[in-house]
């Protein structure tokens, strides 16, 4: 029998999954949703006190903020140290360090420097903070100043993710969005003056409205701008949004699907001729600076989540917290309980996948084998020969990977591919 | 028992529109005559296989003998044999007809005439039997027997002045029924001495005693170990059982001339032992065999394919043994690209082909495809050599082909005088050539057309409903082949011709199935990484084309923790689209997108 590597198809699946070392915390918070937004978020109104809710004005970024961020953050803190979450009946003091923290929202640098303090020290208490832990936050120009940032980092936040989106005021305005292009600017500058090196940016393609012009000035700004990580998002019209309602994909003025692949290769080639590594579908990194706490979600690591509407991925069971304030808390004050199904071997082997092909690197072949066996991984290397053939997919390096842009552009006619090969099997 | 002088006998059938009440007045006659006792009654008695119970409709035709003592003081047989209520098997229904006497002609009181009762009604006259008219279900609020009179009399030309007013549920005229079938129904024709003649009107395959044979001796006498022969298919047998049906078998010693039983005799399978064959004995056989005799061949075909490919040899294994018991159903095993291994069946019309898929499925557990139905093209070549085609990717080139004749039916419509519009209209768009139309009472109406059978078979029955909100009924019998100008319509998908979905089409309506076919492969075959065309043409002419569009993007922007779930029923919904694909070259076709434009109906 010929192999690909030597192990009885058996062997495969250790029976008890690693203990995540990887944390994200949902803080849902938003100044108001934005037109493309199907997120689960709570929207704040431009900040308002509980005590002066009849004269709006706009928000102090300074750390003063609602009566509802206040109970949420004690909500969620409340959820990390009661620690049902933490799944594993375990000895809080046996488990392994934080490796990962990641802040999204929603807004997270709507926290105030003392709400940010609080949950750290409650992640510290419970799980140990790795010493070179990377602690990231989504960070949304306009919503914070110089004395937040300092805080921020003073904390021990090292990595920020810029949701810039784009460089246009027209197209900000036209997707919703609060900040404009001198509140980026304004944030750019103050991450050069800190210091900070290690950030991202957020840029969306495929934006109504938005041109070939549009798209090469926004490129060059974010070049110019020199981040260390970049994510670049092709619009998704989801439905239920104002775009959902609004548009139909590839319809004026929304990008014809042609012009919206065009945008995707622009990019590419763009950025990796500016030395960023095209290293997941829509990520883009200097060497050494590739996410660590997203790469958590694509090799398919577990990982805690804790917040609304956050997923955890625990002792192969994805559990997603109540999607309102009012409900995650009940939910908190409840105890807290983890329930779901775990995942079986069929579908993990295609989440493994699925998440796995995302990355440029693609799927290390032994570690498949000794996850799966042999038998699922040969017949998968058997199904992608007629995409290796078309250029879409490659096999070198003990890995399978879908190409730089070509192959990432198709990749879900790849995947469902696979998923079709397997959707119906009881095992592998 | 048997030595009933054949003065003394009646044969009869009953000849009845669906849900007209057929089952229950025979279980009433055979309850009246003591013939079943009252406990073992089980509802509609003749009716034997689960399916014809369900429906309420016969489809195989069984008999029953009964006693019967009669007012003049004279002990009488009476001989039920019944029939199929279904033109399908109009050749067993005539066969049947063929060994009896008389008939009793009910029409439902409530109802009226139907087309179905139309057919077999003329059948049986051209058999000159004596018709007794009976309107049941008199006992209903909504009978109209006067009105109902009426039109018997005005469409069959049937004098009604002795119908018999009768309930079959609850017994009222039942006495009289017996007594006009003694009195009405001429006793058969005496000619026990002339040589062994037996028209065999039905078989079924017994798995221990081979084929049990139902027959009518019309001359002579038959005894138990005899060596008869069959005269259309030359074979020899030994009866090894001889009986009659009372209505469970019975075992005698002989049956003579106007007796009606059954026998077996080794026999391997109906095919062997075919309705309308004459039996004879083996040494002084008759000279001459009885009339009417013909194989049933079969009119309608379609592909049956089983979803679960490891089903091929169940199915073939049960098509089999339907056969045993089904002279006229044939199949052959057929390959195709998009749907794998299946057979090519042919059946006597829609009614039998529905019943043998139920069947197949029901009793042999199997998971059908089924390709849309389609007839069989008589086809000349420039040679002039005759051949019958029904599957269209076997049809020559069209400069080898002289002719194309397809078969045609005439159809008659029976329909309240609202719908006759509307019908119209399905009959002119079906190809229809209009022949009659005749006002009956009550503003009933009825309508004759001569139609290609081919635009019959495709839900022109479902049509007729729909447009009549249920009211109109039909029924349909062959005529013969007419030449038309019919085409292949051939299916090209990036530019490879795909055989399994060709089709024979008319020329006036290869435009519109063409782009029937080609929106619907567009619907279903998922995009490529290049352009397909897709196109539908007679020979070098396309007639309709569309394109499915290069795949330039297909991708998930964002995938991170929360999104898992949620991505991946995304996922699995867009893999369920590529189940099953087959390569036509270098294109993916899903078997959905075979599956649906096998099943595609033209619009009516």
């Amino acid at each position: 029998m010929s192999t690909i590597i030597s192990l009885p198809a058996s062997a495969a699946r250790p029976v008890i999954s690693p203990v995540p070392q990887a944390a994200y915390l949902h803080i849902p918070f938003c100044r108001r949703r934005c037109h493309y937004c199907d997120f689960a978020i709570a929207v704040t109104g431009e900040f308002v006190s509980e005590k002066d809710k009849t004269s709006p004005k706009k928000t102090p970024v300074d750390g003063s903020n609602s009566d509802r961020i206040r109970r949420y953050v004690d909500a969620l803190i409340q959820e990390i140290i009661q620690g049902a979450t933490a799944a594993s009946s375990a000895d809080p003091s046996t488990l392994p360090s934080l490796n990962t923290i990641f802040f999204g929202g929603g807004t997270p640098s709507l926290l105030s420097v003392e709400q940010f303090e609080r949950i750290l020290q409650a992640l510290d208490r419970r799980f140990a903070i790795a010493t070179d832990a990377e602690i990231s936050m989504e960070m949304d120009p306009g919503t914070f100043n110089r004395d937040k940032l300092a805080g921020f980092l003073d904390l021990g936040l090292n990595r920020i993710s810029l949701g810039v989106q784009a460089f246009q005021d027209s197209l900000l305005e036209a997707c919703g969005r609060l900040h404009r292009r001198r509140d980026v600017d304004r944030a750019i500058a103050m991450l050069d003056d800190f210091g900070v090196t290690n950030w991202s940016l957020d840029l969306i393609t495929g934006l109504p409205h938005q041109t070939e012009e549009h798209w090469r000035e926004s490129l060059d700004l974010a070049i110019a701008a020199n981040p260390a990580h970049l994510s670049v998002y092709d619009l998704t019209v989801e439905p239920g949004t104002v775009f959902g309602y609004r548009y139909e994909p590839g319809e004026f003025p929304l990008p014809s699907e042609a012009i919206a692949t065009d945008l995707y290769r622009h990019a590419h080639g763009a950025l990796t001729g500016a030395g960023y590594d095209h290293y997941e579908i829509s990520n883009y990194a200097k060497p050494g600076h590739r996410s660590r706490h997203n790469l958590v979600y694509w090799r398919n690591d577990p990982y805690y989540a804790f917040g609304m509407a956050a997923t955890s991925y625990v002792n192969r069971c994805r559990f997603s917290r109540p999607r309102t304030p009012h409900d995650y808390a009940a939910w908190v004050a409840a105890g807290g309980e983890i329930s779901g199904e775990t995942v079986d071997p069929v579908d993990e082997w295609l989440e493994t996948l699925m998440v796995g092909l995302r990355l440029s690197n693609g799927v290390d072949l032994k570690n498949l084998a000794q996850q799966f066996g042999n038998k699922p991984v040969r017949a998968l290397v058997e199904l992608l020969q007629s995409y290796k053939k078309q250029g879409l997919v490659t096999m070198g390096n003990g890995a399978i990977a879908l190409t730089s842009p070509d192959g990432f552009l198709v990749s879900n006619d790849v995947l469902s591919t696979i998923f079709e090969r397997w959707i119906d099997e009881d095992q592998l | 028992m048997t030595d009933a002088p054949v003065s003394k006998i009646r044969n009869f059938s009953i000849v009845a529109h669906i849900d007209h009440g057929k089952s229950t007045l025979a279980d009433r006659l055979l309850q009246d005559t003591g013939t079943v006792e009252d406990r073992k009654m089980k509802e509609q008695f003749l009716d034997n296989m689960d399916l014809e119970r369900e429906r309420g409709i016969t489809i195989k035709l069984q008999a029953a003998r009964m006693n019967y003592k009669a007012e003049n003081g004279d002990n009488y047989v009476l001989n039920l044999i019944d029939t199929p209520g279904h033109v399908d098997f109009s050749y067993e229904v005539s066969r049947s007809l063929a060994a009896c006497e008389g008939a009793l002609l009910v029409v439902d009181a409530s109802q009226g005439v139907e087309a179905q009762t139309l057919a077999n009604v003329y059948l049986a006259l051209e058999n000159d039997l004596e018709i007794i008219p009976v309107l049941n279900k008199i006992d209903l609020p909504g009978a109209e027997p006067e009105q109902v009179i009426q039109e018997i009399e005005e469409v069959i030309g049937l004098d009604c002045s002795n119908a018999i007013m009768a309930s079959a549920k609850t017994g009222i005229g039942i006495p009289e029924i017996l007594e006009s079938i003694v009195q009405q129904v001429p006793p058969p024709v005496d000619t026990v001495e002339d040589p062994l003649r037996a028209l065999i009107f039905d078989s079924y395959y017994d798995s221990y005693r081979g084929v049990i044979v139902y027959f009518r001796v019309m001359d002579g006498t038959l005894k138990k170990g005899d060596r008869v022969k069959l005269m259309a298919s030359g074979q020899e047998y030994e009866i090894d059982e001889l009986g009659v049906l009372a209505p469970t078998e019975k075992q005698v010693g002989q049956l003579h001339a106007g007796e009606v039983g059954y026998f077996s005799a080794s026999i391997k399978s109906v095919e062997d032992a075919r309705v309308g064959d004459t039996v004879t004995m083996a040494r002084k056989p008759a000279t001459e065999p009885l009339p009417g005799y013909t194989e049933a061949k079969p009119m309608v075909f379609c592909g049956l394919f089983p979803t679960d490919a490891d089903q091929f040899t169940e199915l073939r294994e049960a098509l089999e043994r339907l056969k045993l018991n089904d002279a006229a159903l044939s199949f052959e095993p057929e390959t195709s690209s998009a749907m794998g291994f299946g057979f090519r069946c042919g059946f006597l019309g829609l009614l039998h082909m529905e019943i043998v898929q139920e069947r197949l499925e029901r009793e042999y557990n199997l998971d059908l495809i089924a390709t849309a139905p389609s007839v069989v093209y008589r086809v000349t070549t420039v040679e002039g050599e005759v051949s019958y085609i029904d599957n269209p990717s076997a049809l020559p080139d069209p400069q080898y082909r002289e002719k194309i004749e397809e078969p045609y039916v005439q159809v008659d419509m029976i329909t309240p005088e609202e719908f006759v519009g509307t019908l119209m209209e399905l009959g002119q768009s079906r190809r229809g050539i209009f022949k009659d139309m005749r006002y009956l009472t009550k503003g009933r109406t009825t309508l004759v057309y001569e139609i290609p059978l081919a635009e019959v078979v495709t839900d022109f029955f479902d049509q007729l409903k729909s447009r009549s909100r249920g009211y109109a009924s039909m029924e349909y019998q062959f005529l013969d082949y007419r030449a038309d100008k019919l085409v292949r319509l051939d299916v090209m998908i990036n530019a490879d011709r795909v055989d399994s979905l060709a089709a024979i089409v008319h020329q006036d309506k290869a435009y519109h199935v063409g782009r029937a076919l080609v929106t619907k492969l567009k619907e279903l075959i998922p995009r490529h990484q290049f352009k397909i065309p897709i196109q539908a043409g007679i020979g070098s002419r396309i007639v309709a084309s569309a394109q499915i569009p290069a795949l330039r993007k297909d991708v998930l922007a964002k995938c991170y923790g929360g999104d898992i779930s949620r991505k991946k029923k995304l996922l699995k919904k867009q893999a369920k689209g590529k189940k099953r694909m087959k390569s036509i070259g270098t294109v993916d076709v899903p078997q959905s997108a075979f599956m649906a434009v096998l099943q595609l109906k033209p619009e009516g």
